[in-house]
């Protein structure tokens, strides 16, 4: 009864959606208000204005960079949110390490072995070619936090918080703020304003950016891996 | 309008999955589940925007020596990219504040949460 009610509801609420998609601009038309403004400019000067081939990076760490500083801060802000949630006392399960959490077949653990290196160079690539490649932090560093995830799954998380020592994780998790405020404030040396981006030097640009992608990187995954750690936690 | 509807046939796909988004943010009584249909809601919403920079025979918008066009619109890519870090910093609080109701009352469903008061 309760459910019959539910997609009742929401048949009545999809009629409205449906019909604002129905007077949308057709899929993919390149005469759609959206592609034909500021789109259309930043495909023609974007690689040279932005210091990045791929447009994508351009658009987000130069053209909003404004925008893209306040999210890195974000994600750090969630990491200490949930810090602070789930408050430990310090008093974690000792596990004997290379012990996995859970019973595993040896294929598994041999192929997670095998395969990490081969990871983490893949996630460095993502990381370094953003510029040139589809890729950039964001993603880079999902896959390296992905990769330490499976380590502490398979191997147990002792193994695991090897790659990222106890020691510098706090700085290493606030990487992605400081290396913008950084960025920012060399840009401010150079062109007078806070994350600006000298044109004319097209190397020194592609090298601020360069140094961005990597702290969101670093700081992303060390973000990443220290929340999933966090909520395994003993209270 | 269906004629329509059927030219823009990706945009009413988000607005399905937005739908079995809210479904499960209403009926369903565990915290996480509750929880995933906001995330299913969240991705309804990125693929609706990422939709609207497709471009027909479009190529990814990656200059360089050889690239021709036409490029999709880099903008929805680079707004749903940021949309997505926020979703997953979302996703964590609300996984660690679920956590800690579970240790402090014992249960994460939600009538019997109510009950607890």
């Amino acid at each position: 009864m309760k459910k019959a009610l539910i997609i009742a509801l929401l048949a009545v609420a999809a009629i409205p959606l449906l019909a604002a998609m129905a007077s949308m601009p057709r899929f993919g038309s390149p005469e759609q208000p959206a592609y034909t403004h500021v789109a259309s400019r930043y495909l023609q000067k974007g690689a040279e204005e932005a210091g990045a081939d791929n447009v994508v990076t351009g658009v987000i760490l130069n053209y909003r960079g404004f925008d893209t500083n306040g999210e890195v801060t974000v994600i750090f802000t969630a990491c200490a949110a949930t810090a602070a949630v789930l408050v430990t006392s310090g008093s974690r399960k000792k596990e004997k390490p290379g012990e996995a959490t859970v019973p595993l077949s040896p294929v598994v653990g041999y192929v997670v072995r095998l395969l990490a290196p081969f990871i983490a160079l893949f996630a460095f690539y993502v990381v370094l070619f953003g510029e040139v490649s589809p890729g950039g932090g964001f993603q880079g560093g999902t896959i390296f936090a992905a990769l330490i995830i499976i380590l502490s799954v398979v191997a147990g998380r002792n193994v695991a918080e090897r790659v990222l020592p106890a020691r510098v994780r706090p700085w290493l998790q606030i990487a992605g703020p400081l290396s913008f405020i950084a960025v920012g404030t060399l840009g401010a040396v150079l062109t007078g304003s806070y994350l600006g981006f000298p044109h004319a030097r097209g190397l020194l640009a592609t090298a601020m950016l360069m140094g961005i992608e990597l702290g969101i990187g670093i700081g992303g995954a060390t973000v990443f891996a220290s929340i999933f750690w966090r909520l395994g936690d003993e209270p | 309008m269906i004629g329509a509807l059927w030219s823009n046939f990706d945009y009413a796909v988000s607005v399905v999955l937005f739908l079995i988004g809210l479904y499960c943010v209403i009926a369903k009584n565990n915290l996480i589940k509750k929880f995933m249909g906001l995330n299913i809601m969240e991705t309804s919403v990125f693929a609706f925007i990422v939709a609207i920079g497709v471009v027909d025979r479009g190529s990814a918008p990656i200059m360089g020596p050889g690239a021709r066009g036409p490029f999709v619109n880099p903008i929805p890519q680079a707004l749903i990219l940021t949309g997505i870090v926020v979703a997953v910093s979302t996703t964590a609080l609300a996984l660690s504040l679920i956590v800690r109701v579970w240790h402090q009352c014992g249960t994460i469903e939600a009538d019997e949460l109510r009950e607890l008061e």
